[in-house]
């Protein structure tokens, strides 16, 4: 329904997506994460046709045979809404905070499938209802302060939902809300994505969310997909060093405060920081932070190495070569 | 709401109500017929039938004033309407198009504003002959290039908030989001700026009626009053000086207001006071 074939979008002399190939079928639930600046939500723009003017973009991205790579704005609006809809990070600044919520929902009903305003409503009161909102005939006409953020989130599902897409890209929904609405959240996702059919690309940093909701994961790393996988799989066992050490420095409630001399435990990191764009490394990007690196990592970008039958991961160790 | 207002906007308002007070008042009621002439009558002082005096023809002056009051507040508010209905058109469609469309409207501003409004009311009046019409129009002109200007940095800034971005996700076409996201949130920068150019256009009116570019005879303008006062400025002075106190009140008036009207939509501003 997807699909990127050696996907990449830089900015001047920075690429912030590298040679990404994905294939999003129907009702597939994909994880995608990764560090902050990992170009997640560069992918995430990417497939909504959304990416900043400034970015030089190749490689192909179809959607359901179409070539998109180019496609002007105009084409994009249809694709929009109906193929595929997007839910953002923050729900406090995502809803304009002069109109009714009724009315932002409504909006795409009106302008993409022609409805009157009356069927628009009848529409907006079923997807809220469905989205879980209690007493969505008066919701409809609060403004957003008037709501809580988890209250505000499932509206903009709604919204996104409007339009019944094929592929709902949620991008870190539920960061910024506590973890108890977090939970729902994700449930609520899981569940719309399930009943209608819906594919759903979850985007995030959150391990155990992704756990939850999604059947396959890809990891990236500074724009680079290092790692794919089943979740379960790639979660339980990872094969490149990167997602090991992201999964490394998840805390253990259960370690003991202090270690054997007393001293106080500290939280396991990854050393160093993502460097930013411009200075990648040319060849992995993980190169320099990577504590099992090759010589020639720097240099070489690393292909896919197949792990196993429907895994893979783009490590030189996984090459045949010997540490 | 117990937020002190703040004084420049009290200030303000009060001139304002004045101004367009009394010039609502003159559509109603004038003291005298601002026209009539009454030649054996003229020059005369203060007086309960004349509260201001006559002019050097015998008109009643407070009639004539309030007359002018009515035609700068239409002149101004037409042309602020006008110039500024098409400046944030143009400024809304270059946030909204970007690329060259963008830089040749901004392009376009900045040639207007290097402009003079008074060459290019000259310019009109010479080519249609001088009239209020004309008048109107090139306050109006020189409105355009101001408004787009401001609707286009405020819009700019307005297109990258998260809302925008949910607009566009859920499908929306950058002329609906135009008008259904960006122009009501910046709405209030453009009423500021509207209030300020309402002080300019009366300005402009004046200079322009002054000049005998604007209102001809026998309509009343505040800038016309001052320019037959002018040959009598040592003989009768308070002619040029009630106008002239006029101009200085309805432009300081809604000068005020409009700075007021800024304090109160930024939110910095009010919480430090």
């Amino acid at each position: 329904m997807f699909e990127l074939d050696d996907f990449s979008v830089s900015f001047g002399s920075g690429t912030a997506l590298r040679y990404a190939n994905l294939e999003i079928r129907e009702g597939d639930r994909l994880g995608i994460v990764g560090e902050s600046g990992s170009g997640k939500t560069m992918l995430a723009l990417c497939l909504m046709g959304m990416a900043p003017d400034a970015a030089t973009i190749s490689g192909r991205l179809s959607i359901d045979g179409q070539d998109m790579t180019h496609a002007n704005e105009r084409l994009w609006q249809q694709m929009r809404a109906r193929r595929v809809a997007m839910i953002f990070q923050e729900p406090m600044t995502a809803l304009n905070p002069l109109r009714r919520i009724g009315d932002t929902v409504m909006e795409p009903l009106i302008v993409h499938d022609g409805l009157s305003r009356a069927q628009a409503r009848m529409r907006v009161l079923a997807l809220l209802e469905e989205v879980g909102i209690p007493d969505p005939p008066a919701r409809m006409r609060m403004f957003p302060h008037e709501l809580s953020g988890g209250q505000r989130q499932r509206v903009l599902i709604a919204l996104a939902l409007a339009c019944n897409p094929a592929l709902l890209i949620a991008d870190e929904p539920t960061t910024a809300l506590d973890a108890n609405v977090a939970l729902r959240i994700t449930d609520l996702l899981v569940r719309l994505a399930h009943e209608r059919g819906m594919a759903l690309v979850f985007i995030t940093h959150d391990l155990a969310a992704v756990a939850r909701t999604t059947e396959n994961i890809v990891v990236m790393y500074g724009g680079d997909m290092v790692e794919r996988g089943p979740t379960a799989q790639v979660l339980a066992n990872p094969a490149h060093p990167y997602t090991k050490g992201l999964l490394g420095a998840r805390p253990d409630p259960t370690a003991p405060a202090r270690d054997a001399n007393g001293k106080r435990r500290r939280l396991p990191t990854l050393p160093g920081t993502v460097p930013p764009l411009s200075a990648l490394p040319q060849g992995c990007r993980f190169s320099g932070r990577c504590a099992v690196e090759l010589d020639y990592c720097a240099t070489t970008r690393a292909p896919d190495h197949a792990v196993d039958a429907n895994r893979a991961a783009a490590c030189h160790l996984l090459g045949g070569v010997k540490p | 709401m117990n937020r002190r207002l703040p004084v420049n906007f009290i200030i303000g308002a009060v001139l304002v109500a004045l101004v367009v007070g009394t010039a609502a008042l003159s559509l109603v009621w004038t003291p005298h017929d601002a026209t009539q002439l009454t030649i054996s009558n003229k020059f005369a002082a203060p007086s309960s039938t004349h509260w201001l005096g006559t002019d050097q023809l015998g008109r009643d002056v407070l009639s004539q004033l309030m007359a002018g009051a009515r035609n700068s507040m239409a002149v101004a508010l037409v042309a602020v309407l006008l110039g500024g209905s098409v400046g944030v058109a143009l400024g809304l469609l270059a946030s909204a198009i970007g690329g060259w469309v963008e830089d040749g409207v901004m392009r376009l501003a900045d040639l207007g504003f290097a402009f003079p409004a008074l060459l290019f009311a000259i310019m009109l009046a010479a080519v249609f002959g001088p009239s209020l019409t004309n008048a109107v129009l090139a306050i109006a002109f020189i409105n355009i290039p101001v408004f787009a200007r401001v609707t286009r940095g405020a819009a700019n800034q307005v297109w990258t908030y998260d809302y925008v971005l949910a607009s566009r996700a859920a499908g929306l076409n950058r002329f609906a989001i135009s008008r259904d996201h960006i122009l009501p949130n910046i709405a209030a920068a453009i009423i500021v700026q509207a209030t300020i150019e309402f002080a300019v256009a009366i300005l402009a009116e004046a200079a322009l009626s002054y000049l005998g570019l604007g209102a001809q005879p026998p309509a009343s303008s505040w800038g016309r009053i001052l320019s037959e006062a002018q040959t009598l400025m040592y003989i009768a002075p308070q002619l040029a000086i009630y106008p002239g106190l006029c101009i200085v009140v309805a432009v300081v008036g809604f000068g005020l207001l409009g700075d007021g009207l800024r304090d109160m939509s930024d939110p910095r501003l009010s919480r430090e006071r």
